[in-house]
């Protein structure tokens, strides 16, 4: 095997007679920025929760750290850097109180550390939780994620509320403390353009599945629109085809792989024009593209339509 | 150096700084010779990945753009600016050939779009002729 920190295997949960996770897999490598994505409700969520050993799956496999969560949840938490989302800590304790009270629970708790990172992430100790901003908040609860020195950080929404310039900021700290450490850091987040500049990686979690796991860049130069007559399509493998959206003789299709695409479709001599996507465009095409539905499926639908 | 970068934009971030740097070299702004921050003082200035700057950084060395001396740092080369030029010529063609096959499409003709870009000239010649001097 590589060098997974992270593995996760055809897994399925479900809540109630609810598939949140459908197969879901991914792997994660040591190391990397690795961003998970997809819309509120995707199940983000509910996969980093079986992480972390705090829900059981269905099915499959997972191994973080070369540890199965459903077995030993303990060690593998005192081992991973932890924020949730809508992380919720005692209001009426003092910051610096918290990082008292959390200690404890760590071997590895290194409180000088807790302190560094307290001052650089301009956290101030003295004032009670209650008081601190959406931003103080998030930031506290990094420094209780990172300050027993884990060798995996595993972050839920954490750019969740917080305005441009906190992100950013917050983006700075992966990048400084996280990255330029070494470490492993899996975060979720529902904004593909934010974790652009900082992602190593990204995974697009859909109708609980990942739809696409790849390198940040080669998402941009896979995924583009492709503009060229109905009856070309026929040439297109159509399991590449993310989204269509037809226009008088043309259609316009944003394919996954379109350097092959083009290939195939310069050999053939079909004229077509091409389209850089950003990231947000690229996002939607997976997960709420118009597939499939062949024309003749359409026909079907129309009243006057011929045939069954 | 002063770069900015675009989120959410078509143009891929490792590109929006790549050319942002060949263009201050290609303008004289970045000097033969002169230091870049480090890869890392960059990543946390930008806030973008150390390993995206790491690339563009690369890509600038083998382009002839930068050098990179070994436990120094990054410097901009003594031919930046020539090497600069060309990887602009490049770029500006590219973007010519997306306009005139815009052109071609509304279905005007070479002499048109030779009007066209001779007028666009001469009004840029008209509002600032340094700038207009400094087009390849």
């Amino acid at each position: 095997m590589s060098d997974s920190v992270i593995e996760i295997h055809a897994v399925t949960k479900s809540f109630r007679r609810d598939p949140v996770l459908r197969g879901m897999s991914l792997q994660v490598e040591r190391g990397r920025t690795f961003a998970f994505l997809g819309r509120n409700g995707a199940g983000k969520t509910t996969a980093i929760r079986l992480l972390l050993g705090l829900l059981n799956r269905d099915g499959g496999e997972i191994r973080v750290l070369g540890l199965d969560p459903a077995t030993d949840p303990l060690t593998l938490r005192g081992r991973v850097g932890y924020l949730a989302e809508d992380q919720t800590m005692y209001g009426w304790m003092r910051a610096a109180e918290i990082l008292r009270f959390v200690a404890p629970f760590y071997p590895t708790w290194d409180h000088e550390l807790a302190l560094r990172y307290a001052r650089e992430f301009e956290v101030p100790l003295g004032t009670k939780i209650k008081h601190l901003s959406k931003g103080q908040n998030v930031r506290l609860g990094l420094v209780l994620a990172l300050a027993h020195r884990p060798e995996l950080v595993i972050l839920d929404d954490p750019a969740l509320g917080l305005d441009p310039i906190m992100r950013k900021q917050f983006n700075r700290d992966l990048i400084t403390h996280l990255q330029g450490e070494g470490r492993t850091v899996f975060y979720s987040s529902h904004l593909l353009y934010e974790v652009e500049p900082v992602a190593d990686e990204v995974a697009i979690l859909d109708r609980g599945q990942v739809v696409r796991q790849c390198e940040t860049e080669s998402l941009r130069r896979d995924v583009k629109q492709i503009t060229l007559r109905h009856d070309a399509l026929v040439l297109i493998d159509q399991d590449v085809i993310l989204d269509r959206r037809p226009d008088g003789l043309e259609t316009a299709i944003v394919v996954s792989n379109a350097e092959y695409v083009m290939e195939k479709l310069c050999r053939e001599g079909v004229e077509h024009r091409l389209v850089d996507l950003n990231l947000d465009e690229i996002f939607e095409a997976y997960v709420s593209g118009q597939r499939g539905e062949p024309i003749h499926l359409r026909q079907a639908f129309e009243p006057t339509g011929s045939q069954s | 150096m002063i770069l900015r970068i675009e989120k959410g934009s078509a143009v891929p971030i490792s590109r929006q700084i790549g050319s942002q740097i060949a263009t201050l070299c290609a303008s004289g702004k970045l000097r033969p010779g002169q230091r870049l921050p480090s890869v890392r003082e960059l990543a946390r200035e930008l806030a973008v990945n150390q390993n995206t700057i790491l690339r563009v950084y690369e890509r600038l060395v083998s382009e002839g753009l930068l050098e990179m001396l070994h436990g120094q740092g990054t410097f901009v080369s003594d031919r930046a600016r020539e090497s600069s030029l060309a990887a602009h010529r490049d770029r500006l063609l590219d973007e010519l050939r997306q306009l005139g096959r815009q052109g071609i499409a509304l279905g005007l003709s070479n002499e048109q779009l030779h009007e066209l870009l001779a007028e666009a000239l001469h009004q840029l010649q008209q509002t600032s002729p340094a700038e207009a001097e400094t087009t390849p």
